[in-house]
């Protein structure tokens, strides 16, 4: 049985407030330009389900019925490659354990995505996903986060708040230059770099990519031989560097 | 916004006045619900001591004697369903349970949906699928989804040891003569409730493994 305890302090709440609110509001800004918000789980598949559920069929009468699909899916990359389309949001709910959501939120810049992962037990890098909302285990509070309602709170609350968004309509319009997600930036010169994801090379250093913008023909006689599925750094026409 | 996540957020500036007295509001309330939620799990796990006990007793009982889990809810509680599900087949320690959740099978799911109704989609497979050993544990937030109580009657009439956790004030799950024990969270938001719901299963999760400890030792 867990611990009753009620005056424990909520460790975290600030700044899981403060990291819902802002996921909220991107991605309600998403969902007013059309985006369509897909949902993985690669190791606790129907917590992606209960995301998708929560927004396509609202358990409040009134609310919008919004486009969200859950990919049931040990790779879910290879299904989010053809599906995800520019503008579209990721949303992964995952330990930072997860083989097959770091490769999504690896990609999703390439994609044109915005990338939003929740989750429970250890966080993955910072900046490993554009939004990152976290529920920890702390010692003295309730049962384990994964069990005890606590990581399903996170998106319970995402739901809740996107919707108080939509509430203010002047606040969902951006232009767009703005709300393109922080570019990585080339090493050696400071300068720009973007992420593209390989989609086919001709083996002597011509290659189509996919980028934020669109599909790019660039140079990769820089960089090792790539392969369809890789990873690369793009500046001014050239891959740069290969991204892990 | 705090000073330490500004910097990431830059197109949050150019908006500047308007979306930081949102983005404060979205916080204040995401906090709050926090704290509603945690004030309602601890609450409804301390009334449900001596009803988690009773029921964790009467599982363990039928696993013992070989009897399987089958847990089943509708959209949400589906999901709610196969984390139970989860637990008990894959523990986070303690021993694996058998346990399935009635909502994964696509196939039998529209079959049963399509051609008898989906008032049946539970009963049905109860009834091809348990003997009188088995549990039927059900989600519901209401208490009163017409396929869970068709399933409860069924389960109950075939001898199965039945179990509901409900919201609200429990509804027809409560009342029922099918339901051999009810566990219920009294609130009046059913993003609340499936919160501590979630709770619950975990408290009976632990309680079943406590009392199977319990056996193994005696024996």
């Amino acid at each position: 049985m867990a611990s009753i305890a009620d005056d424990l302090p909520l460790v975290d709440s600030v700044e899981m407030g403060d990291a819902v609110a802002l996921a909220s509001l991107a991605l309600a800004r998403r969902f007013a330009k059309g985006a369509t918000l897909w949902c993985i789980a690669p190791e606790w598949p129907e917590h992606a389900r209960h995301v998708a559920v929560e927004f396509v069929h609202p358990v409040l009468v009134g609310k919008r019925a919004l486009p969200a699909v859950s990919i049931d899916a040990a790779e879910p990359v290879v299904a989010l490659r053809s599906l995800v389309r520019s503008g579209d949001v990721v949303l992964a709910v995952s330990d930072a354990k997860s083989v097959g959501t770091a490769a999504v939120m690896r990609r999703a810049e390439a994609w044109g995505a915005m990338s939003i992962w929740m989750g429970t037990g250890r966080r993955p890098a910072p900046r490993s996903a554009d939004h990152m909302v976290w529920a920890d285990d702390s010692p003295g509070t309730d049962g384990p986060a994964l069990h005890d309602g606590r990581l399903v709170l996170l998106y319970h609350v995402l739901w809740e708040l996107t919707h108080v968004c939509f509430e203010h309509p002047g606040l969902l319009v951006t232009d767009d230059a703005a709300d393109r997600s922080d570019a990585d930036v080339c090493i050696t010169c400071s300068d720009e770099g973007r992420l593209g994801e390989v989609i086919v090379t001709d083996g002597r250093g011509t290659t189509r990519v996919r980028t934020a913008q669109g599909i790019e023909t660039i140079d990769t006689t820089l960089v090792s031989p790539v392969s369809p599925g890789d990873l690369v750094l793009i500046h001014a026409g050239a891959a740069i560097a290969e991204v892990p | 916004m705090t000073e330490t996540t500004g910097f990431l957020y830059p197109f949050i500036e150019a908006d500047e006045r308007d979306a930081t007295a949102l983005l404060r509001d979205l916080s204040e309330s995401a906090q709050a619900k926090v704290a509603v939620s945690a004030a309602l799990r601890r609450k409804t796990l301390a009334r449900s001591v001596v009803p988690i006990e009773q029921a964790a007793s009467d599982i363990a009982d039928r696993f013992q004697q070989g009897g399987r889990l089958f847990v089943f809810g509708n959209g949400g509680s589906s999901t709610d369903a196969a984390s139970l599900a989860a637990l008990f087949i894959r523990p986070p320690w303690g021993r694996p349970l058998p346990a399935r959740n009635l909502a994964d099978d696509s196939a039998v799911l529209t079959a049963l949906g399509n051609d008898v109704g989906f008032d049946l989609v539970f009963s049905r497979q109860l009834i091809a699928q348990s003997d009188p050993r088995d549990i039927a544990v059900a989600l519901s937030t209401s208490g009163n989804s017409r396929n869970l109580l068709q399933a409860f009657t069924d389960a109950s009439g075939r001898g199965m040891l039945t179990i509901g956790i409900a919201g609200y004030s429990g509804g027809e799950m409560a009342k029922s003569v099918h339901v051999r024990h009810c566990l219920v969270v009294e609130a009046d938001s059913v993003h609340r409730i499936q919160e501590t719901q979630a709770a619950l299963g975990f408290a009976l999760w632990q309680a079943v493994q406590a009392c199977l400890t319990t056996v193994e030792n005696r024996q």
